[in-house]
């Protein structure tokens, strides 16, 4: 619609910096899966060989071989998948309170704690929560990684889901009640349902969030309970760094959200801009 | 929400009350409150206690209290306000390059030219990226001898940059990385701010004849200006942030080129394992945010 008040001219100039970001973009993305699937003597030459390459399975087999990562890529889904459930529904009653009670003693507190929470930085709450975890021994514990990212989680969750809870109409909600539903029911049966894709929404954002975080397992987890990101951190410090099955892990950490990004793309949208635009 | 609510008066109206019971309410945020208070409000007041202490990982000995000592030790040390300065440094360099990148792709992106769902797409990839992995992957393409970041400014005719080993190379390559994964955030705000807006302004002004650089100066960018001051408040709330990549690129280095608050903060705390002083830097850390924090409950605020 807008383009018929800009020139067309400038069209040219919009697609050749369109086409310069995209490559820029993606470039890093395509350079990842293109090392995983190269052989160590393809990796790191000058010049760099960009398509001229046999490809190999190797490193995604080195990979898989290996219990130590098949351990972390399942302790990366557990704990995603734990404090992705815990952080929303934990969040969509606390979000549920916060649109239907105008002044609860404590919203103000809780309003404003869940801001702070969002500014400080992890690095300021690593170190208590190090001693904290270390003194109650629950130091390398996947159940203590779960209740932590699903709380530092918890301040965005509610927010984003406050704004989606809004849009729900209580008229809905009203002959539920006249019928005779409790509060619980009516939450679970009209208001969730109807606020589904911005849930959804929710769940994605902390999921992405849970298997991103590195911080707190690089600190708070051990040999046990280690992450993805922090297997991959590992690659660093060894000795005789081979770049093949560090892109082959990196791609399989990055892969899967560059599909969703794109394909739940739309949603994702809605949500930012809900949650940091709103009106 | 919050106008037009009719409340129950409490003298037995038969509509179903539109605002929860009290009790419920507080029950329902009571799990939440719980574990905010487990992870943001116990932790932060125990490093408070902890920094008015001297404890640390290294010594068996229980510490003792020592008063403001760590805060004096810490604000007084020059390696404080280099951390100071090379945050601030991070964070200009930062805003300088993704606001104008985010807001010119939004631009570009909001005319609908064809194709732009397309480019929109494509664009959104690396924001949400693990950036542990991101920041690997740099760092190979960085590489100073066989990087191919190095390669390609040969082809071009340049030299080969010791991107993490000198100081002000290091410093772009942090930014660099940075901007890779928050422009798309930037532009994605800005797309939402610019849809968002009325078209009346823009046929007014092209009525007048305004040029497209008078239109975009006097009419897109005041109406946005709210849009940019929340995204500009997100990104230096980020910066003080940032952690994952830094950790991954360089650690802080060359020397301390790169070393950020954060940055510092976690080299106290684990690689010179000195508890205290470093719950001293960060209730600092904390503090030194407080006036964003303070103007961001202001602009959302004023935005309900």
């Amino acid at each position: 619609m807008r383009t018929s008040r800009g020139s067309r001219s400038g069209a040219w100039f919009a697609y050749a910096v369109l086409c310069v970001a995209t490559l820029v973009a993606l470039f890093p993305v395509f350079w990842t899966l293109s090392t995983s699937i190269k052989d160590r003597r393809d990796t790191f030459v000058n010049p760099p060989k960009i398509v001229n390459f046999d490809p190999t399975t190797k490193n995604y087999r080195l990979l898989f071989g290996n219990p130590a990562f098949v351990r972390v890529t399942l302790n990366t889904f557990l704990v995603t998948a734990g404090a992705t459930a815990l952080s929303v529904s934990v969040g969509s009653l606390a979000a549920y309170a916060l649109v239907r009670h105008r002044r609860f003693p404590g919203r103000r507190s809780l309003e404003a704690t869940m801001v702070i929470a969002r500014a400080v930085p992890g690095v300021v709450l690593i170190v208590p929560l190090f001693e904290i975890v270390t003194r109650l021994r629950v130091y390398d514990d996947l159940w203590a990684l779960i209740v932590i990212y699903a709380a530092v989680n918890l301040p965005f969750a509610v927010w984003l889901m406050t704004s989606f809870f809004q849009q729900v109409p209580f008229e809905l909600e009203e002959s539920a009640l006249v019928d005779g539903a409790g509060r619980l029911q009516v939450l679970r049966m009209i208001v969730l349902p109807l606020a589904a894709p911005g849930l959804a929404a929710t769940a994605i954002f902390v999921a992405l969030l849970c298997w991103n975080e590195f911080l707190i397992p690089a600190l708070l987890a051990g040999e046990r309970s280690k992450t993805l990101p922090v297997f991959i951190s590992g690659f660093i410090s060894a000795r005789n760094l081979d770049w093949g099955p560090m892109a082959a892990a990196s791609s399989l950490a990055i892969v899967p959200i560059a599909l969703i990004t794109v394909v739940l793309q739309r949603r994702l949208v809605a949500g930012l801009s809900a949650g940091a635009v709103k009106e | 929400m919050r106008r037009g609510d009719p409340q129950a008066d409490g003298l037995g109206s038969p509509a179903p009350r539109r605002s929860l019971r009290e009790r419920a309410a507080l029950l329902y945020v009571a799990p939440a409150w719980i574990a905010m208070l487990a992870v943001f409000a116990i932790p932060l007041l125990f490093a408070a206690y902890l920094s008015l202490r001297s404890e640390t990982l290294t010594s068996f000995l229980p510490g003792r209290f020592v008063g403001l000592q760590n805060y004096r030790g810490e604000l007084t040390s020059p390696i404080f306000l280099d951390a100071l300065r090379t945050t601030l440094i991070l964070m200009a360099m930062a805003l300088a390059i993704q606001l104008p990148a985010g807001l010119g792709l939004a631009l570009v992106l909001h005319r609908e030219l064809r194709g732009t769902r397309l480019f929109r797409s494509a664009l959104l990839i690396p924001m949400l990226l693990t950036p542990v992995a991101v920041g690997l992957m740099w760092r190979f393409m960085f590489d100073a001898d066989l990087g191919i970041i190095g390669w390609g400014l040969e082809q071009i005719g340049l030299h080969r940059i010791d991107w993490l080993g000198d100081p002000w190379p290091a410093r772009w390559a942090i930014v660099i990385v940075d901007s890779w994964q928050a422009i798309p955030f930037v532009m994605l705000l800005c797309l939402a701010g610019l849809a968002g807006l009325p078209d009346a302004p823009f046929e007014a002004a092209i009525v007048d004849g305004a040029s497209r650089w008078q239109v975009f100066r006097y009419v897109t960018l005041p109406m946005l200006a709210p849009v940019l001051l929340v995204v500009t408040m997100i990104r230096v709330i980020d910066s003080f942030k940032l952690f994952d990549i830094l950790f991954i690129l360089t650690r802080g280095g060359p020397g301390t080129a790169t070393q950020t608050l954060g940055m510092l903060n976690y080299n106290v705390g684990f690689n010179f394992l000195a508890t205290s002083r470093a719950a001293a830097l960060g209730i600092v850390l904390t503090v030194l945010a407080m006036p964003v924090y303070v103007l961001w409950v202001r602009v959302t605020g004023r935005s309900r």
